[in-house]
C-alpha cells in the first residue's frame, strides 16, 4: 500500500479514536493533569498498555517498525518540559489540537496557528543551539531492553502490570458531579 | 455556554483499545504515530518559497524528511478528516471558541486564545526540541521503550501539572 493511502487510513482511525476517546477534549486533559478527571487517565494508560503489548508481540514475531527517537537527554527533557506547560495552558497538544480544530474548536485552530509559529521558531533557533546539545548526553536511538541487562518481555510484563495497578488504584467510583 | 464537561463517546477501556490497536497497526504497516514534524515541514515549505537559499543552507530542514510530504503527512491529513467525521457523527461537532474549565475559571474569550496561540507555541517548539510530541515521543517511545520516552514523560507530565495547576486552579473533581 502507498504511504499516502496508508497514511490517510491511519491518520483517519486515530483521528477519530481521539475524538470518540474524548481525548480531543482540552476539558479532559486539563482535567487529567489537575488529577480530577480519571477517565482520561484510564484511557491513556490501556492506550500505552495496549501499544506496548502489540509492538512486543510484533517484535517477537518479527513484523514491528520501530522508529526510536535519540535519547539526548537535554533537549528532550527541555523539550519536555516546554511541551507540558503549553499542554498544561491549553489542554492540546498537537495531535489533540489538530483533531479538536477538526471538531469545530476555534481556540484550537489559534493554538495550531501558535504550532506553526513554534514550529518556524525551532527551524530558526536550530543551527544556534541544537547540535551544541546533541554533543552531550546523547545515548543515541536506544531502548531501555538494549542498554540494561533486563528484556523487552520482562519490561513489558512489569510496565503492563504496574499500569494496572494504576488503573485499579483509579478505578471508577461513585460520580460526584 | 454548557458548563459540564460531557463524558467521552466511548468508555474508557474500549478508547484505550481502539487507541492502542489503531497504533499496532501504525507499527505493523508503516511507522509509529506521530504528529509535530509535519508543522516543521509546512514551515520549511513556506520558508523555501521566500529563500530557497535558507533552506538549502539549513543543517536540519535541508534533509530530504523535511521536504516532501510523505506517510506522516497523509497520517496528519487522514487525522484531521478522521475527527471530523467522528466529531459529526456522535453530534459533537459544534463551533466554539472556549472551554469549560476556561469559564469555570475565568478566562474571557481573549485570555483564552492569548494562552492557545503562546501554548500551542510552546507545544511545538518543545516538541521539536524533544524529537516528538505526546504521539511521537510519549505513546510511541513507550510502545517501543525508548529510553528517551522516560526524561521526556517525567519533564512534560509534571511541568504539565504545575502549569495546569496555575492557570486552571478552580477545576472540579469529576469521573465519567
Amino acid at each position: 500500500m502507498s504511504p499516502t493511502i496508508l497514511g490517510l487510513i491511519i491518520g483517519f482511525i486515530f483521528g477519530a479514536a481521539l475524538i470518540l476517546a474524548g481525548l480531543a477534549d482540552p476539558d479532559k486533559i486539563i482535567g487529567t493533569l489537575r488529577l480530577k478527571d480519571f477517565h482520561a487517565m484510564r484511557t491513556i494508560a490501556v492506550f500505552v498498555i495496549v501499544s506496548m503489548l502489540g509492538y512486543w508481540l510484533l517484535d517477537l514475531l518479527g513484523y514491528a517498525h520501530g522508529s526510536v527517537k535519540a535519547a539526548v537527554i537535554i533537549p528532550v527533557i527541555i523539550g519536555g518540559v516546554l511541551l507540558g506547560v503549553g499542554f498544561g495552558m491549553t489542554g492540546f497538544c498537537p495531535g489533540t489540537g489538530l483533531a479538536c480544530a477538526a471538531a469545530g474548536r476555534i481556540d484550537a485552530i489559534v493554538a495550531t496557528a501558535g504550532m506553526l509559529l513554534g514550529a518556524l521558531a525551532y527551524i530558526l533557533l536550530y543551527p544556534f543551539i541544537v547540535p551544541a546539545m546533541e554533543g552531550v548526553w546523547n545515548y543515541g536511538k536506544v531502548t531501555l531492553p538494549e542498554i540494561t541487562p533486563i528484556s523487552r518481555t520482562i519490561y513489558t510484563i512489569a510496565i503492563a502490570g504496574f499500569g494496572i495497578i494504576i488503573l485499579f488504584l483509579t478505578r471508577p467510583r461513585a460520580k460526584t458531579v | 455556554m454548557q458548563n459540564t464537561v460531557r463524558s467521552a463517546p466511548l468508555k474508557w477501556l474500549v478508547a484505550g483499545i481502539v487507541l492502542g490497536l489503531c497504533q499496532i497497526l501504525a507499527v505493523a504497516l508503516s511507522d509509529p504515530l506521530g504528529v509535530s514534524t509535519q508543522f516543521v515541514i509546512v514551515d520549511t515549505k513556506i520558508i523555501q518559497s521566500i529563500s530557497p537559499q535558507y533552506v538549502q543552507d539549513h543543517p536540519l530542514v535541508s534533509a530530504d524528511k523535511y521536504q516532501s510530504f510523505g506517510y506522516g503527512w497523509w497520517l496528519d491529513i487522514g487525522l484531521l478528516i478522521g475527527a471530523f467525521v467522528a466529531a459529526i457523527a456522535v453530534r459533537r461537532w459544534r463551533i466554539r471558541g472556549s472551554t469549560v474549565w476556561s469559564h469555570v475559571n475565568g478566562h474571557s474569550l481573549g485570555v483564552r486564545f492569548l494562552l492557545c496561540f503562546i501554548g500551542g507555541f510552546l507545544v511545538l517548539l518543545g516538541a521539536r526540541f524533544a524529537g516528538g510530541c505526546t504521539s511521537g515521543q510519549f505513546i510511541s517511545g513507550w510502545t517501543q521503550l525508548s529510553l528517551s520516552a522516560v526524561p521526556f514523560t517525567i519533564g512534560m507530565f509534571v511541568a504539565g501539572m504545575i502549569t495546569a495547576r496555575i492557570i486552571y486552579p478552580k477545576t472540579p473533581r469529576i469521573d465519567k
